[in-house]
């Protein structure tokens, strides 16, 4: 533990040279563009001081530690709102199946180190208008094409691939088979002929996922990643990577103690607006289900330090987390009346109420909506039985449309 | 102290769970709901047998010196069992206030006997919804008490009780034995708890606190109590989780299990997402017993506790449709149990006040 506590201290105290430069304040009223070109220098700059692929091997460019270490620097970094929201997923998922299914080290490796530095931004291509949720349900396709892939088709909801250089990608390759068999993964490369990324303007007015289209893009066979047909397995190994990462109980919105300190300085019915019963009834609600939160989060932690594996309740963080805070918002407006009107595009989702209640319904849905976790809990937890699924073990070219 | 159980609380956690699994009939205790002044002796002799109202009190005592975590633990056991008997969270908040009061010669007196079980503890501080009453309407003057404290849980049987009074204006906490007092039985929803109206005329009492330290004393042992109690709560309620998940997963309705539902499995998951949080909150407070964070995390574990339980009682009957609601199948004992503990020992409203008091810095 005291080793842990003097890397987190050892971060706090790089993170606080760099506060200045690239925190919260110093990204106030950034466009996009000039957001990630400040975001690469911080992700260089980390790099050079030793913060950059903490726990990946030595020999790929990592730091070599342990994966408890990265969520402690996580943890910290997060507090001060650097811009790497770019790179989240790049580091996240992409890279760390690039580096466990490709064989060719030294790309790897090239890669790696140009992914830590920023210089390159890797995506995730998974959902497809016909699938979201029902992942196994996509339709973009690949045919052997010579000694390569031919492929065709569709995604959407990719996060930044517009700045992205390459991506990794599950497609079918064999609609004859049931649909979670026929699958194949790969790696691409985004610049290639064929490939075609339109932003989505979502709701709070940003425009961080798009759609991607493929026309006769060209794949050679070396960027296959897993055997043909072995997709659902390498996409499912994918998406576990990251299973244990720095929470939030927040909800990625703003903390409790902002909603404390506003209802302080709120004026309601002639008295502060904390001695109202409505206030301190969902203040106290929303304390009680955060600090259980955090106590989970303290308790995998500590059974990851003492080698067990953690409960599987850590799957309820984003669940109850970014629902709560979707609803706290709405109060946090309405304590504020018609003084809370006013809106900023550009604040922060973790400081403003407002930006909170615009963007938690994405929360609630990327990466496993609501429903879905509800289902996953009951079935993989509780042993409940599965939906009705009309589709299972017919082929997907039998599946009526 | 640690977030991870030991293997010696592993054990009591296993061993408690066992010996009430053998034990507890649900006969019995449906019997007791229509008998007023009754608990389950078999339940307090098992409690009494197994050291449990030792467990929490110092050696020096006579007790075993173990803590919040492993009484917690106990009591989650018998929140799950919908025990028969009230009488371990009072006994604990009575041996704490001894232990922590200034009446030395009345600590070794009485904290022996209520780790051999051989006198039974109370806490009397409510009247009506004020959980720690500003003015408490029972006064204390020249070591004698007078006042009734309304539906003391245990205050049938117990042998002693921890009374929240007012003294020449002042606040006190003052210990009474019962056998001066006169106590009459409420005919209450969940008759086991054998709440009783206890009323004293000049009845001979002992001052343990006073003003600050008396205030300070008696929210100490009240937050130790929802401690205790917020894990009995999530027994109860990860209970009612695994019967409604065993019902779901058994029961067919239009040529399927109910379980494949999704307003039934989802409402199952939400179950357990209760449960978890509670626990999880129940683990930090009793790992947080005698620090500056203990009163917060207590609440936090209260409110979550209370939530869960209530909640999962409601649904779990839910679940069940017509069978959940009828005596036999017995559901209605925790769907009891989780009213009657969500008002003992503070209710939703009070222990909110304290969280927000604590979070906004002001005084409980």
């Amino acid at each position: 533990m005291s080793d842990l506590n003097a890397y987190r201290a050892s971060a706090r105290a790089f993170l606080e040279t760099m506060d200045a430069k690239y925190g919260r304040d110093a990204r106030a009223g950034n466009t996009v563009e000039q957001d990630l070109a400040l975001g690469r220098v911080y992700m260089a700059a980390k790099y050079d001081a030793g913060f950059g692929g903490i726990n990946w091997p030595v020999d790929m460019g990592g730091q070599g530690l342990t994966h408890l270490h990265k969520i402690a620097f996580d943890g910290e970094e997060m507090q001060f709102g650097m811009p790497v929201g770019f790179f989240g997923i790049s580091l996240g998922m992409p890279v760390p199946i690039l580096m466990h299914y490709c064989e060719d080290k030294a790309f790897v490796k090239e890669r790696v180190v140009k992914a830590l530095r920023g210089e390159e931004i890797w995506c995730q291509m998974f959902s497809e208008p016909s699938g979201g949720s029902d992942l196994a349900a996509l339709r973009t396709k690949v045919e052997p094409d010579g000694n390569g892939w031919k492929m065709n088709g569709q995604k959407i909801w990719t996060s930044w691939a517009q700045y992205c250089d390459y991506g990794v990608i599950v497609t079918r390759s064999d609609p004859t088979v049931a649909k979670h068999k026929g699958l194949t993964y790969f790696w691409i490369d985004m610049k290639a002929k064929g490939v075609d990324v339109r932003p989505i303007k979502l709701a709070g007015g940003d425009s961080h996922v798009n759609e991607v289209f493929f026309d006769d893009v060209r794949v050679e066979d070396s960027q296959r990643l897993g055997a043909v047909g072995a997709g659902f397995a390498v996409s499912l190994h994918t998406l576990m990577i990251e299973r244990y990462i720095a929470t939030d109980s927040g909800g990625f919105g703003p903390h409790l103690d902002e909603f404390v300190k506003l209802a302080k300085e709120t004026d309601l019915n002639g008295r502060p607006a904390i001695e109202d019963g409505r206030m301190r009834s969902a203040i106290a609600r929303n304390h009680a289900m955060r600090a259980g939160l955090d106590s989970i989060t303290a308790r995998a932690f500590a059974m990851m330090m003492a080698g067990m594996q953690p409960g599987p309740e850590g799957s309820l963080q984003k669940l109850v987390a970014v629902r709560s805070r979707q609803k706290l918002s709405e109060l946090a407006m309405d304590m504020r009346g018609n003084q809370g009107l006013a809106f900023d595009e550009h604040a922060f989702v973790k400081t403003d109420w407002g930006t909170s209640w615009l963007n938690a319904p994405t929360g609630r849905i990327a990466g496993g909506s609501d429903e879905v976790l509800l289902n996953t809990i009951a079935e993989k937890i509780l042993g409940l039985p599965q939906d009705h699924r009309p589709d299972k073990g017919i082929p997907f070219n039998a599946i009526p449309a | 102290m640690s977030i991870l159980y030991d293997e010696g609380q592993q054990a009591i956690a296993t061993e408690s769970r066992r010996v009430l699994d053998a034990r507890t009939s649900k006969d019995r205790l449906l019997k007791l709901l229509e008998q007023v002044g009754e608990c389950d002796q078999p339940f307090w002799d098992t409690a009494v047998e197994q050291g449990w109202t030792a467990l929490a009190i110092p050696e020096e005592y006579g007790g075993l010196g173990l803590g919040l975590t492993e009484l917690g633990l106990v009591a989650q056991a018998c929140g799950a069992a919908t025990s028969g008997a009230p009488f371990l969270t009072g006994g604990y908040g009575l041996a704490q206030a001894l232990v922590q009061g200034s009446d030395a010669a009345l600590a070794s007196e009485w904290l022996p006997k209520l780790a051999s079980g051989e006198a039974i503890g109370s806490v009397a501080f409510a009247e009506g919804n004020a959980v720690l009453p500003p003015v408490p309407a029972v006064t204390f003057a020249d070591g004698k008490l007078t006042g009734v404290k309304p539906a003391v849980a245990g205050g049938l049987k117990a042998d002693l009780a921890l009374v929240w009074a007012s003294c020449a204006g002042e606040l006190a906490l003052v210990v009474v034995e019962l056998a001066n007092a006169s106590r009459s039985a409420v005919d209450s929803y969940d008759n086991s708890r054998l709440y009783a109206d206890l009323a004293f005329a000049d009845t001979p009492a002992k001052l343990i606190a006073l003003g600050d330290a008396a205030r300070a004393l008696a929210l100490d042992v009240l937050a130790r109590m929802a401690v205790v109690t917020a894990h009995e709560q999530v027994g109860g309620a990860e209970a009612l989780l695994y019967v409604a998940r065993d019902y779901a997963v058994t029961r067919k309705a239009f040529g399927q299990l109910i379980g494949a539902f999704q307003s039934i499995k989802h409402r199952i998951a939400e179950m357990y997402g209760l449960v978890e949080v509670a626990r999880a909150n129940c683990i930090h407070a009793a790992a947080q017993e005698g620090t500056s964070e203990f009163l917060l995390a207590a609440a936090d574990a209260r409110i979550s506790a209370t939530e869960a339980y209530d909640t999962n009682a409601r649904d779990c009957i839910q679940i069940h449709g017509g069978i959940g609601v009828t005596w036999e199948l017995g559901l209605h004992l925790h769907m009891r149990r989780a009213r009657s503990l969500a008002v003992e020992c503070g209710n939703l409203l009070f222990w909110e006040d304290v969280l927000v008091n604590e979070l906004s810095g002001e005084k409980a």
